[in-house]
């Protein structure tokens, strides 16, 4: 069994081992994921609106014990990440990271929240330290606003 | 082989995410259907060896200390049901409940068919040029036995 605890590292190898391939085998590979993510959340996300998003992301940064700050105002829910605990993880290994491990994040949240009516952005800030944040907002020109003025936007899907 | 207080590479503390048993199951059949088991099983020889280097290396100088260590702690950590036996030449690793085939099947989730490859192949791998072989025999949905048996000096 690979540990819930090592995932992250496999995962890891998975995005290495796919982009040796080609990169498109790794944005295939993303794709899959946004589609099962979707079918798992997107009900969900579309009946509940930015409560239930915020109610899984609660949840899921309990147990993945992220620390930050999550925050749900009128217009967007906002995860900002001080220590993104899948990246330390993976920073924490004997194996290398993937250039683009981050980019797995975004790569199945646009999926799941384009599924239901709502709009996300990640800025990334940075590829090898473990912060970021996350926006999703109801209304999709606040959250093109926000991506104009974030450092380090991700895109995983877009030149594939 | 002796008991003891081991070094290990990696020891996770806090909450356990245990909703990734389902991305790596999902993970799994992408892989096998898409490229075929040769790719799966190259991504877990790779995950085997750059992610558990430190237990490979302890099994190359024929300390099987830290693999044994990281089995009961991670299952332990997940609530697995498991026994560990020890005699003069091998160390066998009894699974009577996985933690991530009965997390999938408490939510009415098919393990693929290649599921249990995360371990025995994985497992196969750590032992490769050790003095060591670390067979996965899977007896039942959830259950397995994993011998680590001395085969050279």
């Amino acid at each position: 069994m690979i540990p819930s605890d090592h995932f992250v590292r496999f995962y890891n190898e998975v995005f290495q081992a796919l982009d040796e391939r080609g990169h498109e085998h790794l944005v295939a590979y993303w794709r899959q994921l946004g589609r099962l993510q979707a079918a798992e959340l997107a009900e969900r996300f579309r009946a509940g609106g930015l409560q239930a998003a915020y109610d899984y992301w609660r949840r899921v940064f309990n147990e993945e014990n992220c620390q930050g700050q999550l925050t749900l105002t009128d217009d967007c829910l906002e995860l900002r990440m001080d220590r993104c605990p899948s990246l330390a993880k993976v920073l924490d290994s004997d194996a290398a990271p993937c250039p683009l491990y981050c980019d797995h994040c975004m790569a199945w949240i646009q999926p799941v929240t384009e599924a239901c009516g709502l709009h996300a952005v990640l800025d990334m800030q940075s590829r090898t330290e473990p912060h970021c944040l996350l926006r999703v907002y109801r209304d999709a020109a606040q959250a093109a606003a926000f991506e104009r003025q974030a450092l380090l936007p991700s895109r995983p899907c877009a030149e594939a | 082989m002796r008991q003891g207080q081991t070094a290990v590479r990696y020891r996770d503390t806090g909450q356990v995410h245990l909703d990734f048993h389902r991305t790596t199951n999902g993970t799994i059949a992408y892989l096998r259907t898409t490229y075929g088991q040769d790719f799966l099983d190259e991504v877990l020889r790779r995950f085997a060896r750059e992610v558990y280097r430190s237990i490979r290396e302890d099994l190359r100088r024929g300390d099987p200390e830290q693999l044994v260590e990281h089995w009961a702690y991670y299952l332990g950590r997940e609530g697995g049901d498991y026994v560990i036996e020890r005699q003069p030449d091998l160390i066998r690793l009894t699974v009577r409940r996985c933690p991530a085939v009965a997390y999938l099947r408490e939510r009415g989730i098919g393990p693929d068919p290649a599921f249990c490859r995360q371990t025995s192949v994985v497992n196969a791998a750590l032992a490769e040029g050790s003095p060591f072989e670390l067979a996965t025999e899977v007896v039942g949905d959830g259950q397995c036995v994993q011998t680590l048996r001395r085969v050279r000096p």
